[in-house]
């Protein structure tokens, strides 16, 4: 079996986010990257797969500058090299442009038998980019999966639906979208770290890759973006002991209406 | 270009698609792959039902047949139910039609000829507004629109024999057994936090809940990583999303993940040992103060109500 | 072992001490790595957030200008509090920032100062592993050979122990005892975001001017005070006192910090701010006298806070610069080849680290006196209430009126001499 190549996104990380709670306006200036929650499991199920097929994992992300620091994390987690799309226009890409700047890379990496996405990443959430490459690059996608599993060039997967757990089957190469309970994300060792610091990174500018003209501009405008505003009472009660409070609570709740 | 197309594999969520598509005021077609589901959306009145006919039973392989419809169609829009097989459709018809997706929409608008939806980002915390250029591709999620029975429209029944794709094939399914209780109707639940130390201590909880007649609810790490309590009771982005009269916290931080989940909650109640808890600035009441203190003594209060 | 798993030096810590030491090693062309637990340098540590700039132009002339931090310290303020009342003084010394030269001391932000700093030591070539915790050490025939992280091994010439002020490493090396609670302090600190312009105004400051603000009697007659620096967009206001002492007063850390800032002088100073990170550390408080005996065994070297090289004299805390010192102080040791342990001692020496610790060593005495955690300030406002009470009465001479208050007090004639011989003593 050729490669996995398993995608990963450098996402900003939610709790470093600052969002004003007179105009909601957010200020995303501060926060730091990492690699998407998600991403994380589905670095470890593409290790896993090409470890149990014994092949190479390579790990593959779309990300401006900002992304660097990921390129060294996701490689202390496994993969034996990594692919870098660098372009700015990462930072307010959408699944359309993301998808086919990772499926000109991956058609540019050339051989491979695995896909492996997040099931979606921690900030857009979108579920979208792993079926997209599946469809630009023309082969099976099997989405949300839970277990799976390789017997020569085939794919065994179990995806997990809202009522069911549903047995697919496809040949490879495919792409496959985790979900994070396939497997979990181990924390990388000291070696695996400095391992990661040393193993190799490409490159890649847009201007490298085979892209039609509009394949790199977004399909929807961003009209607004806002925090969202949880405006509850924000009521402490702190007078007194324990009994006291919780008193003062129950005679709370019943003046609402809720006991 | 005209036309708003709606498809779900949750025909109830199909009905509020179509509810939906009629305030763009454009022809609305739903597309099936089933003579049964073509049969039951009858009752929602679309003008028009799509059923493709192919010979792989999975239903994703039908995206490009569905982008081929849409082309030939000349669609303007789209919609899909937000559900796991919606999801995956929607994102491999948008590619193969090289339009924009919109996923998991919590509004719709149609405004001057434009789409427009609002989604959730950052788990929650922030909320993004785009509007569609061409063929736009939308996932909705359920319970957002009311479905509506429309009589007034004689739907019109096409039956097509469509392409699929050979290449997935579904080998077997079993339905998920649901242990815990049905949290997105329930009235009030109490929910179990990491400051619940060990598994035996759940039965404060549980006391609890059973003076309130409330369900019991936890976070993710209660049910992920200690496994303390089944999978479908974690509430959150990624879990249940509920919407009781009284949800009431213990020893939950707060985070916009599992905060997500209880936000249309009527009154959010926080018991937390740290003052600077998140759930604090989410909550309408809180106490700080030790879960194991405080529960008990608000089981009693309750009980002596 | 294969050469994969072998530097020249393993350094625990990416804090001042341990980055200052990688920067100089790595410089010299040794193959050093730095371990640090957190997921990146600086992302865990608290610190007041005042440092003084001629250490990093030990590590490295000229370096200072290039580093992340927030304004220079031009106004030194004191304040004195008891109850509502307090008093300030307010010193500035333009020799201190004279135009062209370097500052003395800037404000920083340790999570941006310290990224900043770890970043400058990979150019150098060293290589920091952070999201790492040291779990031990390696000791074979009496010799420490490297560490332990995890199940993974990695083993050195050297090992630096630069993990700050509660070392478990050199505590398991047997270098430095348990710390007691009567030589430590705990510091509480948060950063409050206001927008520039605000902080100017408050301060009277001009843009990239900055203001350090110590208080005495706000912990209430426990021993400890208060700190408040600017930073460019941001408050740190913290305070650091003795948490027996804090207990036996019946008092909780968060409270004494939530009565400093609701302080009416200082309050003013934050209001409208928003608070955008917590944290609580420790902090060691017996200067030289707390420095261990030996620094050094076969194998492990320990620096920074680690070794005891803090200073907490009152009206100023240093741990920052010293820690960066002594960790040049290391390298320059091993840069130099000879024996280590000896080699280290001489650095200190000549880089001046040991004499200037020891040339304040009597503040610990000082700092011992209750009085000034309570008394004074209180002694302190009642004359100054005496001063500016003006209420159409006929006043009291000044005199008069200072006795009344130092016996409404309850100080005697015989403790104010005996602290005032103590004070000057321990100066
Ligand atoms: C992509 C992603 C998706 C996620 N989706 C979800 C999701 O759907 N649902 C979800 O729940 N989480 C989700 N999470 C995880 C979420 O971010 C939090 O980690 C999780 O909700 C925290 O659970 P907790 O509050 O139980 O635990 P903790 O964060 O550990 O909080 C425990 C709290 O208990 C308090 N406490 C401790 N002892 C006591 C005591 N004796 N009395 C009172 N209080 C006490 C502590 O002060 C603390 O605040 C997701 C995370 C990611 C990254
Ligand atoms: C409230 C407060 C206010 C202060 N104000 C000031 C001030 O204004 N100016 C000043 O100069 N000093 C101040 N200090 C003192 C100063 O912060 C310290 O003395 C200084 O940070 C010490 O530097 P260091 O490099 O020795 O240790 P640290 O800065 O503590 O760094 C130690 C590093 O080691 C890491 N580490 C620890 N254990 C392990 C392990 N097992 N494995 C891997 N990594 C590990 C830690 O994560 C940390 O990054 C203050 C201290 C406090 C608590």
């Amino acid at each position: 079996m050729s490669n996995v190549i398993v995608c990963f996104k450098w996402v900003k990380a939610e709790d470093d986010l600052r969002i004003d709670p007179a105009t909601l306006a957010v200020d995303l200036s501060k926060a730091k990257g990492k690699i998407s929650d998600y991403d994380r499991n589905a670095i470890e199920a593409a290790r896993i797969a090409s470890e149990s097929a014994g092949s190479e994992t390579i790990a593959l992300t779309f990300g401006s500058n900002d992304a660097k620091t990921a390129l060294k994390d996701a490689l202390s987690r496994g993969p034996k090299q990594a692919f870098w799309v660098n372009d700015v226009s990462a930072e307010n890409a959408d699944g359309f442009v993301t998808a086919n700047m990772l499926a000109a890379a991956i058609r540019k990496i050339g051989s491979y038998s695995l896909i492996v996405c997040g099931e979606g990443a921690a900030d857009t959430y979108a579920h979208q980019v792993g079926p997209r490459i599946g469809a630009l690059l023309d082969i099976p996608v099997i989405s949300f999966v839970k277990e799976m599993r390789i017997e020569g060039s085939r794919l065994y997967a179990v995806r997990k639906l809202e009522d069911s757990l549903e047995q697919v089957e496809a040949d490879l190469p495919a792409v496959v979208t985790v979900l994070p309970e396939i497997n979990p994300a181990p924390i990388p060792g000291l070696k695996a770290v400095l391992e990661g610091g040393k193993k190799p990174v490409t490159e890649f500018k847009i201007q490298d890759l085979d892209l039609e003209d509009g394949d790199t501009s977004r399909k929807t405008d961003v009209v607004s973006f806002k925090g969202c505003s949880m405006s509850r009472k924000k009521i402490l009660i702190n007078e007194g002991d324990a009994k006291e409070k919780v008193t003062a609570l129950v005679a709370a709740l019943k003046k609402e209406g809720v006991l | 270009m005209a036309g708003v197309y709606v498809y779900s594999d949750n025909t109830e969520l199909c009905g509020e698609l179509i509810a939906l598509a009629r305030t763009s005021e454009q022809e609305v077609c739903a597309v099936t792959m089933s003579d049964q589901q073509g049969s039951e959306l009858a009752k929602y009145g679309p003008d028009t039902i799509f059923v493709l006919k192919g010979q792989n039973h999975a239903a994703e392989s039908y995206s490009g047949a569905i982008a081929k419809l849409l082309t030939d169609q000349d669609a303007s829009l789209f919609l899909a139910g937000a559900t796991v097989r919606g999801r995956d459709i929607a994102a491999q018809v948008a590619a193969k039609m090289k339009a924009g997706l919109i996923s998991e929409a919590g509004s719709v608008n149609f405004c001057n000829g434009k789409i427009s939806a609002a989604r959730y980002m950052y788990g929650g915390l922030t909320e993004q507004v785009e509007e569609g250029k061409g063929l736009t591709v939308i996932t909705v999620p359920s319970g957002r629109y009311a479905a509506v029975n429309n009589d007034s429209v004689k739907s019109v029944v096409v039956s097509m024999t469509v392409d699929t794709d050979p290449r997935i094939k579904i080998t077997g399914s079993s339905p998920i057994v649901k242990e815990g209780a049905d949290l997105s109707k329930a009235g009030r639940i109490v929910c179990v936090g990491m400051g619940f130390d060990k598994k035996e201590d759940l039965v404060i909880a549980h006391k609890l809940a059973e003076a309130l007649g409330a369900e019991v609810g936890c976070t993710r790490c209660i049910a992920e990583d200690r496994g303390w309590m089944p999978a479908e009771t974690y509430i959150g982005i990624s879990g249940a999303v509920v919407k009781p009269d009284l949800y009431i916290a213990l020893g939950v931080s707060g985070q916009i993940q599992h905060t997500f989940g209880v936000r249309d909650s009527k009154i959010i109640v926080g018991v937390n040992n740290n003052e600077k808890a998140t759930i604090f600035g989410v909550s309408d009441y809180g106490i700080v103060g030790d879960l194991y203190e405080i529960a008990p003594l608000l089981a009693d209060a309750i009980k002596n109500i | 072992m294969s050469g994969e798993d072998k530097f020249d030096v393993i350094i625990i810590g990416a804090g001042p001490a341990g980055t200052a030491c990688a920067y100089t090693l790595a410089k010299e062309g040794k193959n050093v790595l730095v371990i640090e637990r957190g997921t990146a340098a600086g992302s865990k540590n608290v610190t007041g957030g005042r440092f003084y700039t001629y250490a990093l132009d030990l590590v490295e002339p000229g370096l200072w200008e290039d580093a992340a931090l927030e304004r220079k310290v031009t106004h030194e303020q004191i304040m004195m509090m008891a109850g509502e009342q307090s008093i300030t003084i307010d010193y500035s010394n333009p020799a201190f920032n004279k135009s062209g030269e370097m500052p003395q001391s800037f404000t920083i932000l340790r999570a941006v100062f310290d990224e900043w700093f770890a970043s400058k030591a990979e150019e150098q070539g060293a290589v920091i592993a952070c999201g790492i915790k040291v779990d031990g050490l390696i000791e074979e025939a009496g010799r420490i050979t490297g560490v332990k992280a995890g199940g993974d091994e990695m083993f050195a010439d050297l090992v630096i122990a630069a993990d700050g002020v509660n070392s478990m490493i050199a505590r398991q090396a047997g270098l430095v005892p348990e710390l007691s609670d009567k030589t430590i302090g705990v510091g509480v600190k948060e950063i409050i975001e206001l927008p520039a312009k605000t902080i100017e105004e408050r301060f009277h400051l001009k843009s990239g001017e900055g203001a350090s603000l110590l208080m005495l009697g706000c912990t209430e007659g426990i021993h400890g005070g208060g700190f408040l620096y600017t930073n460019n967009e941001s408050i740190s206001l913290g305070c650091v006192f003795t948490p027996s002492e804090a207990a036996s007063h019946g008092r909780q850390v968060h409270d004494i910090f939530q009565d400093l800032k609701m302080h009416p002088s200082i309050y003013p100073l934050i209001e409208g701010g928003k608070t955008v990170e917590y944290g609580a550390h420790l902090v060691r408080e017996e200067g030289y006298r707390g420095i261990p005996k030996k620094l050094y065994r076969d194998g492990l070297m320990v620096i920074g806070e680690a070794a005891g090289f803090v200073l907490n004299i009152g009206y100023t805390i240093r741990g920052i610069d010293l820690a960066i010192v002594s960790g040049v102080a290391a390298a320059r040791a091993v840069i130099s080849g000879k024996n280590p342990g000896p080699a280290y001692f001489e650095e200190l020496n000549n880089i001046k680290l040991l004499p200037s610790m020891k040339a304040v060593d009597g503040y610990f005495d000082l700092l011992e006196i209750h009085r000034l955690y309570e008394t004074y300030p209180k002694v302190a406002s009642g004359v100054f209430n005496k001063m500016y009470s003006i209420s159409g009465e006929t006043p009291v001479s000044i005199k008069k009126g200072i006795w009344g208050v130092l016996k409404d007090n309850k100080v005697s004639l015989w403790q104010l001499v005996k602290d005032g011989i103590r004070g000057y003593r321990s100066i």
